[in-house]
């Protein structure tokens, strides 16, 4: 029986080891791939760890960092490894793990920390029009393609959403040779990180078209070309605006999802806003002894929120084991309010000691200045100004347990101004 | 030379090909395409239907009901996928409920077994999801769904087995007839011989046709069916088929519990001009959503994984035209073949075979034939000891690749050295299921590529998505591996 079984070693796993470690417990680390790092992997540019490690690393770089920290950590790691069904029986997790020395076995734990990472939206699910030749796929797919395996998928390309991978998968194609002819974007803002927007479109004179989505796809066999059209507010195409483009190779960046579909069978609660499970301040989530973090969770622009969310989701999965008596959970919602999409953790546990915690969520719309506003019931018990606000990056607050006023629900919302 | 040319690998040419293959003579089947099946036969509702709709004394509602009942017997020698799923049909006005009557009088012209009415409440009882407005149901327990696709390859899987040739990537080109010899050419240079030509090329049909006849009795009018496919996590949302009442447009949208867990939803009915554009359209989906609501209520539709089109071979002759050439009696046409053609196939077969061919040649069966074509099972599938057994064979059964649809490596490498290999990306998904749930091939598709390399000993820059030529890794760069 293991204590902690903490399952995906990327970024959030690793992190979520590092601090559930303790001498006395018996941990256990499981990955798919046959390496540790993640997503990371296949980031080679740079631009990760400036908040964590304050200097600008690239992907695997970041990834090796986590994975030296762990190195003198007395754990067990299974790679090559995958975990295909989560239950939970009378207080125990019974975990299926799959890989070719055990074939198919179940192991027992106490705590499990999912830390799975995310998975692309496909154009299945945003039901792109047109027909379905080969040629179009998710930039991710593309991105590991070209980093980890060394193949290039494309040589005219056309990328639909502005998500950072589809930024970084324009210059990475770019430089690889092939011709990009722009991004479109369906929203009046870019969904990525303004650094990846300078970086990767202007410095290459790559076009952003904002409020455009793709209209039509040709091609039986292979792909041909995409039209894109302007939308207007209700996000309609608007007629006579469409552009042609003749491309062996559409892109899609049109969002991330929390990977968790393998734990359907354990019924926690998940979140219709983050598409990942609902937790309170301690990553838990209404599975008691089930933890979460990382982009499995809720989608990350920067991997360092990564490592402080699953660091202390590792601590708290270690805290719950070491405690001795059962816990009773007294829960507060927190909710987003006027312009925010999403507030997370969703609930605080009250019963729970703590000084401070750190609220992590979305605005809903661009603002160069604002502020943040927290109320409990009526009152308003916390506010912080903004700059450069945007839904693509992840706004944090930290609430303290001394600005409760009562045990009401809490609410977060964004005041576009002053 | 051949006794028998079969056009055609989409369920009907399969099961055609099948049926020859328990007679002496040899049996060539031809496929344009990379695979079997990948016109009408891959996009289609799946439905087994009962029979209640076609026109009484057509050859539609005769194979219709013929063929329903021959699925049970494709079931056990095939091995093929069939869920008794059984069908409601739904009325929700008086006008409605008059055409409910005159479907449940058509049923029992057409023989179709057990059709009753049920009442509203038993009717929830069995769909809780069912629309409020619905007023009267008839049920047709005779309903059945399938994995038309499979049953196409594992048709010819089996006339392989029995001495069956097929080729894929063949398309005819034209067709001659000389001293009594047809003359069959594919890909504009090879040329072929046989005896009898079966036209069995869909919604080529009249295209293919027209290489020989002078005259061609039919004309082929596609027309577009739309759909969305909602993830197997909806399991249970509706248990059974879920039929409107039908209007001179056709069967209407329809909701449909397939095989793997999934619910279809669709299809709209636009005839267009192109016989292979499978478009999705934003107009056609939106009226799928709209007619979809008055059958079943709060639809999930934040579980679409995918949406298709599929192109029916409607035909200008209002039955199936299956029958001899006027001018060639051993050029046998099978056309027009749309819904219920999936249903019909199985006895499409039988007829051709014992009211068209055997008129004019005798036929003698082999001794040997064997009917049966062993399923390839799924770990997932397997029973414990099952799994304990084909691991200890084969440690890649230990590899899980397709989380979505929990597909080992050890599955994908049966299929890939299965009678008619899996050897595209898509040829895996459509056998293997890797790259079929939520994240349609996210996680899998490179290992599928591969997979499919090592196999079969092919460089990665030539494992193509689909067709010839569509290998997904173009280019190797110069980045370190
Ligand atoms: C393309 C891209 C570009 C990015 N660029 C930047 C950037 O420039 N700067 C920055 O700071 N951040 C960037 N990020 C964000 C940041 O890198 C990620 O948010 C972070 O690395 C995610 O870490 P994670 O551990 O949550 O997920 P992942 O790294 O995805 O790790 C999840 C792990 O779980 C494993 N796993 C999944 N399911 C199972 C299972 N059932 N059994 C066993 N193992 C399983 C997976 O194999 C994987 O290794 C980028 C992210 C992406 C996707
Ligand atoms: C939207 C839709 C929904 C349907 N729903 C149902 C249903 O629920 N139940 C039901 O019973 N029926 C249904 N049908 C009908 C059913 O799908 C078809 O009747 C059936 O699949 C037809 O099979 P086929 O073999 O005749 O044609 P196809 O599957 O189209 O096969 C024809 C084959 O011929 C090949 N070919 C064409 N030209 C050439 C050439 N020159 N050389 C070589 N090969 C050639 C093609 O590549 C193709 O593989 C539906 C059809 C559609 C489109």
């Amino acid at each position: 029986m293991y204590d902690v079984v903490v399952i995906g070693g990327g970024a959030a796993g690793l992190a979520a080891i590092h601090s559930a470690y303790d001498p006395t417990l018996k941990l256990l680390l499981i990955e798919r791939e046959k390496t540790l790092g993640g997503i990371l992997k296949q980031c080679i540019h740079n631009g990760f760890g400036l908040h964590h490690y304050k200097e600008e690393l690239t992907g695997p770089e970041y990834a090796e960092r986590g994975i030296l920290s762990v190195k003198d950590l007395s754990f067990e790691t299974m790679l090559d490894t995958t975990v295909a069904d989560v239950e939970k029986k009378s207080d125990i997790f019974h975990i299926t793990i799959m890989n070719t020395e055990l074939g198919e076995a179940v192991i027992q734990a106490k705590t499990v920390i999912l830390s799975t990472g995310c998975y692309e939206r496909t154009r299945g699910a945003i039901q792109l029009p047109g027909t379905r030749p080969k040629g179009i796929m998710p930039a991710g797919s593309a991105q590991r393609y070209l980093n980890i395996d060394g193949y290039l998928v494309g040589k005219k390309v056309f990328i639909l959403g502005s998500g950072d991978i589809g930024l970084i998968m324009a210059r990475r194609m770019r430089l690889e040779g092939a011709e990009v002819l722009g991004v479109a974007e369906i929203m009046p803002y870019s969904n990525g990180l303004t650094r990846n927007i300078v970086q990767c479109l202007h410095d290459f004179d790559i076009p952003l078209y904002l409020s455009h989505t793709i209209t039509d796809i040709k091609g039986i066999e292979t792909l041909e070309a995409i039209t894109i059209s302007e939308v207007d507010t209700h996000f309609q195409p608007i007629a006579g605006t469409e552009k042609t483009f003749e491309v062996d190779t559409l892109l899609l960046s049109v969002g991330l999802i929390p990977d968790i579909k393998m734990f359907d069978s354990l019924k926690f609660d998940v979140s219709s806003l983050t598409n990942g499970a609902i937790v309170d301040q301690r990553y838990q989530t209404s599975i008691p002894g089930l933890f979460a973090c990382g982009n499995a969770l809720h989608v990350h622009d920067l991997v360092d929120f990564v490592t402080e969310e699953s660091e202390k989701a590792g601590r708290f999965a270690k805290d719950y084991v070491l405690k001795t008596k059962a816990e009773k959970r007294q829960l507060i919602t927190i909710d987003p309010g006027d312009k925010v999409r999403y507030v997370l953790p969703q609930y605080l546990d009250i019963t729970q000691n703590f000084d401070e915690t750190v609220l992590s969520l979305r605005a809903t719309e661009s603002a160069l200045r604002g502020t943040f506003n927290i109320h409990q019931g009526e009152t308003l018990i916390h506010s912080k100004k903004a700059r450069f606000v945007a839904p693509a990056e992840m706004e944090r607050l930290v609430l303290k347990r001394s600005d409760l006023v009562s045990e009401a629900p809490l609410k977060v919302s964004f005041e576009v101004g002053t | 030379m051949y006794d028998f040319i079969v056009i055609g690998a989409g369920i009907s040419g399969a099961l055609i090909t099948r049926e020859l293959s328990k007679y002496q003579g040899s049996v060539l089947l031809l496929e344009k395409e990379n695979d079997v099946g990948n016109h009408a036969t891959i996009a289609n509702s799946a439905i087994v239907h009962s029979g209640h709709d076609p026109e009484p004394n057509s050859l539609k509602a005769q194979l219709c009901v013929r063929g329903n009942a021959l699925y049970e017997v494709l079931e056990k020698e095939l091995n093929i996928p069939l869920l008794r799923t059984g069908a409601f049909v739904l009325a929700h006005d008086k006008e409605e409920e008059a055409t409910l009557d005159m479907l449940y009088r058509r049923s029992k012209t057409n023989k179709v077994p057990d059709v009753h009415y049920l009442s509203i409440e038993e009717a929830r009882t069995l769909e809780p999801n069912l629309s409020d407005s619905v007023t009267k149901v008839l049920s047709l327990p005779s309903t059945k769904v399938t994995y038309p696709w499979e049953v196409a390859l594992s048709a010819v899987e089996n006339a392989i087995m029995n001495g069956a040739e097929f080729r894929k990537n063949q398309t005819v080109t034209s067709i001659d007839y000389k001293d009594g010899i047809f003359v069959v050419k594919v890909n504009k240079d090879e040329c072929l011989h046989a005896r009898f030509v079966i036209n069995a090329s869909g919604a080529f049909a009249d295209q293919v046709a027209a290489m020989l006849e002078q005259e061609v009795p039919y004309k082929i009018t596609p027309r577009r069916g739309e759909y969305f496919v909602l993830d197997r996590r909806v399991k249970g949302f509706i248990n059974r088929t879920l039929y409107p009442v039908p209007t001179d447009k056709g069967k209407g949208v329809l909701l449909v519990p397939q095989v793997h867990g999934n619910i279809l939803i669709g299809p709209n009915s636009v005839f267009q001009d192109s016989k292979q554009d499978i478009t999705n359209t934003k107009d056609g989906l939106n009226y799928v959503k709209e007619e979809a609501s008055r059958l079943a209520k709060d639809i999930p539709y934040n579980q679409v994984i995918r949406t298709f089109t599929g192109i029916r071979a409607t035909s200008t002759y209002k039955d199936f035209y299956i029958s001899s050439s006027k001018a060639y009696p051993q050029f046998i046409h099978v056309a027009g073949i749309d819904s219920p053609g999936l249903t019909a196939a199985p006895a499409i077969a039988e007829y051709v075979v014992n009211d068209l061919i055997k008129k004019l040649t005798p036929l003698v069966r082999k001794t040997n034939f064997n009917p049966y074509r062993e399923k390839i099972k799924m770990f997932h599938d397997m029973t414990p000891e099952e799994k304990k057994e084909a691991f200890k064979n084969e440690p890649r059964y230990g590899r899980l690749i397709c989380k979505c649809e929990k597909v080992t490596e050890g599955d994908v490498i049966q299929h890939i050295h299965r009678i008619i290999p899996g050897d595209t990306v898509k040829g895996v998904k459509k056998r293997a299921r890797a790259g079929s749930g939520i994240c349609q091939g996210g996680y899998c598709e490179v290992d599928v590529i591969k997979l499919i390399s090592k196999e079969l000993n092919i460089p990665l820059k030539s494992v193509n998505y689909y067709h010839q030529d569509t290998p997904i890794l173009l280019k190797e760069t110069k980045v370190k591996k």
